[in-house]
């Protein structure tokens, strides 16, 4: 069965569970008892194990089987939730995103089998059953009475398995076509620990030379594990017994592999087997079932091997987003009122050209409706695009709680506005900048357990993690009551790397200083440790946000704790724009980096170590002429006012200097294309203009 | 069985003059010919790249080939135009050249001598001598001419 054609389905949703599953096992972590938690777990780790089995995801399945198993017996109440259990989840949860980004990347879940984790599931099994152990003997001893049955002398326990008229003739067709029929019984070491997983392998080897017929105990029970310490096969092969042999005993932890060719004469058919009818019928219809799974199981993986390398590096799924039907609603109520609009413009020009009066002013009217209409259906698709930020932040409790431990430092994480939407673009990188800036405030920034008790802070360290919306621009905020950032270590710490002179340092500001921790490779913690201080992070957090067109900005209170402020913008693609002209060229700045514009006469201008400055409201600001940054020359003479547009970035400030003003607008950015883009850093895109020209946009924030 | 052969063997090129020379640009490349429309200058860039246009919503930069080349700028006339190429490595980009001629098709083994130019040569942009008619064309090179020298 071709199944691809699912794979983002399947991806969405296993995201999706998991990050449930996340939630919840945080949950029951702190509510052990709460049965809502548990139900709603059990049923996610279910569905996450059909899922991976209908898709053939089989490491993913067995994995999911456990944590089901684990569940279940929490469930109807025989195990109880302890701290030990939810670490192992969480392992679970870490490996099953581990075989999604795997199956995302190359459409394959790895062949990481996660013994470990596997063996630790079972273990919380085991500890019910020494919870309650009359039962589980009670269940042993059920277990093994069967086996002891078989195992009277004869090794050759193929012997009893029971053929139904369907296996009969299967055998004989095969004998027909010159195939050969072997039975087979394999002894499993009493040692193994993952019986069902050996005996998985064992199938898998007796595959590769020959078909399984039929199987006692069943494939679905020997796969559940519910089988003592050997099973029997019928198999049809080409290959000398020797070769199954060899086949099954190469499978490590397998003791020993009993093979015979089978004489049917010695075998149990269906009318000798009256005494069993039951079991019989049973074994008959499982017949049909295990050359199905056997059969299927190889194909989905072999395919995606197969399908994957012409895509190269390249994830094979597309990134989607899930759009509310409504809203797809609206944009087609938009779309139909756009023709409508065009329409009536077309009307409208027909009529003016007949030189009907009063036309002109219908055109205008028909204008101002597209208008509408065009900025209604901007938003829409701006809408469309907008997801929650929820989807990144909802494992940061998680992490914090990993981080907890590992840190051994108790600290609570407080998260609100998680609703608050952004771009998909945004939304998708910028779960590592974040995560950076927690990992930094939980290490960094809280103190340990001691010196805030010696503070007087109460012993559980805080961090907020707050999103809201604030005009064009979301602010995504990182706090902590922690240590805060020290200014001193800092400078000590960038002198001695030799970052900067000590005579640098004795000018700077606090908050220049501060800032020197955005620098590559700048890490005061003084150790090392897993969670932060190899100086791979804050550079990296700010490059990754300029990148998204925001900042990054950081405000410190030395032993009452730090705040990052991150800014981004709402939307990538459209945004306002004041157009200017230089030098009779057109030029877009960002309305959102323009302070105010100030009218300057030229003898206003004065000069500070050689450089253009004007005098402000107090403050200084130096002045960069447009015309000479773009190699142009200005229209304007020495004499005539100058235009300024003073623009912010942080605590800085300056005044571009600019020929005309010519309005505000609203601009699409576009790419200048592969060849061009990037190369010149003052040219953060272009867009086009209402006559079809292209006008550049201008990144400020370079000028300043 | 014939038929495939001479399709495998001939390419189609669109001639086009730089001053007194001849180039061939192959079709499989060509987006489009649109004729001279004005270029929006971008700041620090290299002499050859005049700027960028706007082709139907999308930005495009374009190139001078006449300074590429290292031949001498002419001003635009009636007949210049911007032949639109689209490579895989840098996507679209238009050339302006003085005039569009003819488009022909050249069989590959017969009428196109191949060039053996010194690879390192920075101002190599011809890949090949085509014969057609009196005339010789010059294959472009179109890797050579977007490649970042």
């Amino acid at each position: 069965m071709d199944v691809s054609q699912y794979l983002e389905i399947f991806l969405d949703e296993t995201t999706e569970h998991l990050q449930n599953l996340n939630t919840q096992i945080l949950t029951l972590e702190q509510e052990p008892e709460n049965m809502d938690t548990i139900n709603e777990i059990f049923r996610a780790a279910h569905s996450l194990k059909g899922m991976a089995g209908t898709m053939g995801y089989k490491r993913m399945q067995t994995l999911t089987h456990d944590m089901e198993n684990v569940f279940s017996e929490v469930r109807n109440g025989n195990i109880k939730v302890k701290a030990s259990m939810i670490d192992v989840l969480f392992q679970c949860l870490d490996a099953l995103e581990e075989y999604t980004a795997n199956i995302r990347e190359s459409g394959d879940e790895g062949t990481n089998d996660n013994e470990v984790i596997i063996n630790l599931l079972n273990d919380q099994l085991k500890g019910k059953e020494e919870a309650s152990k009359e039962a589980a003997k009670a269940q042993t001893a059920e277990k093994e009475a069967p086996a002891s049955d078989n195992g009277s002398g004869d090794r050759r326990k193929w012997l009893q398995i029971k053929l139904g008229s369907t296996e009969t003739m299967v055998i004989n067709e095969a004998l027909k076509q010159g195939l050969k029929v072997y039975g087979a019984t394999v002894y499993v070491q009493e040692t193994c620990l993952l019986k069902a997983a050996r005996a998985f392998l064992v199938f898998k080897a007796i595959e590769e030379v020959g078909e399984v017929i039929v199987s006692s105990p069943s494939a679905q029970d020997i796969e559940d594990e519910r089988f003592g310490f050997d099973f029997s096969v019928i198999v049809i092969s080409e290959h000398p017994v020797e070769k199954l042999k060899a086949a099954i005993e190469n499978v490590s932890e397998i003791a020993e592999a009993v093979t015979e060719p089978i004489d049917l004469s010695q075998m149990k058919t269906e009318g000798e087997a009256k005494t069993a009818p039951k079991e019989e019928k049973k074994e008959t219809t499982q017949v049909v079932a295990t050359p199905a799974p056997a059969a299927q199981a190889p194909a989905p993986s072999d395919k995606n091997k197969t399908g994957v390398k012409p895509a190269g590096a390249k994830p094979v799924v597309n990134r989607t987003v899930r759009v509310d039907i409504e809203k797809l609603d609206v944009l087609m109520n938009l779309v139909s009122e756009l023709i409508i609009a065009k329409n009536s413009l077309v009307v409208a020009s027909e009529a003016r050209l007949q030189g009907d009066p009063g036309s002109q002013s219908n055109v205008n009217e028909q204008i101002e409706y597209l208008e509408s209409v065009t900025t209604n259906l901007h938003e829409s698709v701006m809408k469309v695009r907008m997801v929650p930020i929820e989807s990144v932040v909802n494992k940061f409790p998680r992490m914090i709680r990993d981080l907890s431990k590992k840190l051994d430092k108790k600290m609570e994480l407080y998260m609100s506005g998680e609703e608050t939407e952004l771009d998909r673009t945004v939304v998708d990188e910028i779960g590592d900048p974040l995560m950076h800036l927690l990992r930094n405030a939980a290490d960094h920034g809280l103190e340990s357990a001691e010196v805030r008790a010696e503070r007087g802070k109460p012993e559980v360290g805080s961090i907020w993690l707050e999103a809201y919306q604030d005009g064009n621009n979301v602010v995504i905020e990182v706090r902590d009551d922690g240590n805060g950032i020290d200014a001193e270590k800092i400078k000590n710490k960038a002198i001695a790397r030799g970052t900067i002179t000590e005579e640098q340092a004795a000018n700077m500001s606090e908050k220049e200083i501060i800032d020197l921790l955005f620098l590559p490779s700048f890490s005061t913690a003084d150790k090392v440790t897993d969670v932060s201080g190899r100086g791979v992070g804050l550079d990296v957090v700010k490059s990754k946000i300029e990148a998204l067109s925001g900042e990054v900005e950081v405000k410190t209170v030395l032993g009452v704790g730090s705040t990052w402020i991150i800014r981004l913008p709402l939307t990538l693609a459209i945004i306002q724009a004041l157009m200017v002209e230089v030098g009779g060229e057109k030029y877009a700045i960002s309305l959102g980096s323009v302070q105010t514009i100030e009218d300057v006469s030229p003898d206003e201008i004065k000069l500070v170590q050689n450089k253009e400055v004007i005098h402000l409201r107090g403050s200084v600001i130096p002045i960069v002429r447009l015309h000479k940054e773009l190699d142009i020359e200005s229209t304007k003479s020495p004499e005539d006012n100058l235009i300024v547009l003073i623009a912010k970035k942080g605590d800085r400030m300056a005044g571009i200097v600019v020929d005309e003003l010519l309005g505000q607008q609203e601009i699409v950015i576009k790419s200048m294309g592969k060849y061009i883009d990037n190369k010149c850093k003052l040219i953060s895109g272009a867009t086009i203009l209402g006559d079809g020209e292209v006008a550049l946009i201008l990144d400020a924030n370079v000028l300043i | 069985m014939n038929d495939l052969k001479v399709i495998d063997e001939t390419s189609q090129f669109i001639v086009v003059s730089l001053g007194q020379e001849q180039y061939g640009i192959d079709i499989r490349f060509v987006e489009n010919i649109v004729r001279m429309q004005h270029i929006t200058r971008v700041p620090k860039m290299p002499a050859y790249l005049k700027g960028v246009i706007n082709l139907r919503g999308e930005v495009i930069p374009i190139m001078n080939l006449r300074l590429k080349m290292g031949l001498p700028d002419v001003e635009e006339t009636k007949k210049t135009r911007i032949i639109i190429i689209k490579m895989e490595q840098c996507g679209s980009i238009g050339l302006i050249v003085d005039e569009v001629k003819e488009v022909v098709t050249l069989d590959m083994e017969a009428e196109v001598e191949k060039m053996a130019f010194d690879k390192d040569d920075r101002n190599n942009y011809v890949s090949g001598v085509g014969k057609h008619g009196d005339g010789l064309i010059s294959l472009l090179d179109l890797n050579a001419v977007t490649a970042e020298k």
